[in-house]
């Protein structure tokens, strides 16, 4: 049951994984190359000096990246269900239907965090190649806003799609804008850092919050 | 499970009404706050105040343009001598052009400096290379367990130059790792006098590079400084090195070639809070030290006497009739950026007072009307009230926006 299940929601969202991954390779690939041409043309001294000095950052491409990634997954996940009501063939499976909501839900986090490691550990293998871990340390503090960010709209999401009630899909969008928001403030390198842990806590226990909109769709609330 | 997921969503919508709708507020209504300059003039050896368009003297008396630039002979001397109302000398001393541009420097501390993200790495410059240019060199120094140089083309530690700085600080009696690193790190400066550092003990020491060999000093301390932030300074009459900032003593420089510590006459500064700023010209140095709503003006001699001080006083911001509005519609607000800061955090500021209790009790009868009107159980709702009484305005949306509608429908089955 849960294996069928599980797979019903990969061929769903495979295709936008698989965008998506391709997306973050191309992403890194430009990010590399540029570091590397541009190491050539003003030697690595000075580029080391644009990132600690001036605040240049050379993965800005990658910003919002995670934010788009999180939104497709979430809608190519989502977003069928919702079409004439799909999802309640789901809910009246012969099993718990806050279980099943629950198991779906974090089939979809964790490949998509999955895909976040994946292209962070490729990030931090390709910048050890030109940089120091203190560059290195500081990209990542300065990344890892943006892919909770990235968690955080996979989420909220969720949450807007399942939704039975237009009115109450925009609220909830009002809201989830504005938390999304915070994550990509526009700040210095390593600003972040005090803020972390609470905002990943927070994404933490957004985690669950889809269920509130799928009880209030399977009650039919109009 | 359903219902904690409720109230999760409400907690994060009242975090998001408290950071977007003061926010909104501030845009709106936010007058600007003042932010006066003072200076010191050796002509009337009294405060100048210039506070937006106006500049007068700490009694009142105001300056014409003309008056305000005769009195800040150092500060406007090229119009003066354009205009051939330079005087040839003041108290005895020749007025010269070279000197008087040596002698003069601006410096402004704020609290944002301290609670910055730094750098890790910084480059270490060849301090007598014998040529006039400083050049960049090809390698970054960090201190953590131990002084290493990294050659950025390699991206490779270089062991043998990274032994010799890192013994040459160990004889120096240098607990690693660094604290503070603080340098000018640039090659557009008059010339390299390296880094001031702090190790894990919190002494004070001086790096840099003469000929490709370390040159290390460690810097005595009057007293035992909690120093919280370094700057050094380029300054022409190459009086000193940096400025000192401590958390428990005060503000101090580190006397250029002699390595004294001189004292600011400055108390109670707390550098997390304050703005600190130094004016200097060929007779004098002003300094003020500045807070939300006050300021505290300093003038010294050469030899660091105080010669006058003056101070004042204004209005704070829940004081000013736009936080004072503020106050009384908002109970709390969250910002995540603050002034006094380069990191972003949760800043949450209650609103002073209690006038805010209105507003809320409003929200309050608001939430309970719209729970009666709509048939719904006041028992049930209890914790939504509750949130809106102490939130108020913030907890009315969010509870609104998250409908609190299990106790209508009946319970999910459980299979």
């Amino acid at each position: 049951m849960l294996k069928s299940i599980l797979y019903k929601e990969w061929i769903k969202i495979r295709l936008v994984v698989w965008i998506a991954l391709g997306l973050g390779l191309l992403a890194l690939i430009n990010i590399f190359l540029k570091v590397r041409h541009d190491i050539l043309f003003v030697d690595a001294a000075n580029y080391w000096y644009s990132f600690l000095f001036r605040g240049y950052t050379y993965f800005s491409v990658l910003k919002f990246l995670p934010f788009v990634i999180g939104l497709a997954v979430a809608i190519a996940q989502y977003f069928p269900e919702t079409v004439n009501k799909r999802i309640k063939l789901t809910f009246h499976l012969p099993v718990s239907e806050n279980g099943i909501l629950i198991k779906m839900h974090a089939f979809g986090a964790v490949i998509l965090l999955a895909l976040f490691l994946l292209l962070l550990g490729l990030f931090t293998a390709g910048s050890a190649i030109f940089f120091p871990s203190n560059i290195i340390r500081a990209s990542l503090l300065t990344m890892m806003p943006w892919f909770l960010g990235g968690m955080a709209t996979y989420f909220l999401v969720a949450l807007i799609l399942l939704e039975p009630m237009w009115i109450f899909r925009g609220l909830y969008a009002a809201v989830a804008a504005g938390f999304v928001t915070i994550f990509f403030t526009g700040a210095s390198i390593g600003a972040f850092s005090p803020v972390l842990l609470p905002l990943a806590l927070i994404t933490l226990v957004l985690s669950c919050v889809v269920l509130f909109s799928g009880y209030r769709f399977r009650k039919g609330e109009m | 499970m359903i219902k904690f997921s409720r109230y999760i969503l409400v907690a994060t919508g009242i975090l998001v009404a408290s950071i977007v709708l003061p926010s909104l507020f501030w845009t709106i209504f936010e007058k600007v706050p003042r932010s006066p300059n003072i200076f010191y003039s050796t002509i009337t050896e009294d405060f100048v105040i210039v506070d937006g368009s106006k500049k007068k003297n700490p009694k009142g008396k105001e300056y014409t343009s003309e008056e305000y630039e005769k009195i800040l002979p150092f500060m406007f001397f090229r119009q003066l001598m354009a205009d051939g109302t330079m005087p040839d000398s003041i108290n005895g001393v020749l007025m010269e052009a070279p000197s008087i541009s040596r002698a003069s420097s601006f410096y402004r501390y704020t609290p944002k400096r301290t609670d910055s993200p730094v750098p890790t790495l910084w480059p270490m410059f060849e301090s007598q290379s014998g040529k006039v240019n400083l050049s960049m060199p090809e390698d970054y120094f960090r201190i953590e367990k131990r002084m290493e140089f990294i050659v950025a083309r390699t991206n490779e530690v270089n062991e043998e130059k990274s032994s010799l700085f890192t013994s040459a600080l160990a004889e120096e009696g240098f607990s690693f790792p660094a604290k503070i690193i603080a340098g000018i790190p640039t090659t557009r400066k008059s010339c390299d006098e390296g880094y001031f550092i702090t190790d894990d003990a919190g002494a004070l020491f001086h790096v840099k590079m003469i000929k490709g060999q370390p040159y290390v000093v460690r810097i005595e301390t009057p007293e035992e400084l909690d120093i919280v932030y370094i700057e050094a300074v380029d300054i022409r009459s190459r009086e000193y090195y940096c400025y000192v900032f401590t958390r428990n003593k005060g503000i101090f420089v580190v006397m250029d070639e002699v390595y004294d510590l001189q004292r600011l006459p400055v108390d109670g500064f707390n550098p997390s809070i304050h703005t600190f700023r130094l004016t200097s010209d060929l007779f004098n140095k002003c300094i003020t030290v500045m807070g939300s709503n006050w300021y505290e003006a300093i003038a010294i001699d050469d030899m660091y006497n105080v010669v006058a001080t003056h101070g004042e006083e204004w209005e704070d911001l829940y004081e000013r009739p736009d936080g004072k509005m503020f106050a009384s519609i908002f109970p709390f607000e969250i910002r995540m950026r603050d002034d006094n800061s380069s990191f972003v955090r949760f800043y949450f500021k209650p609103s002073p007072g209690v006038r805010w209790l209105i507003v809320n009790l409003l929200a309050l009868i608001a939430a309970v009307v719209l729970i009666i009107r709509r048939g719904w159980p006041l028992r049930s709702n209890i914790p939504d009230l509750l949130i809106t009484a102490v939130t108020g305005v913030y907890g009315l949306i969010a509870t609104q926006f998250f409908p609190n509608k299990f106790s209508k429908v009946k319970p999910p089955v459980k299979n």
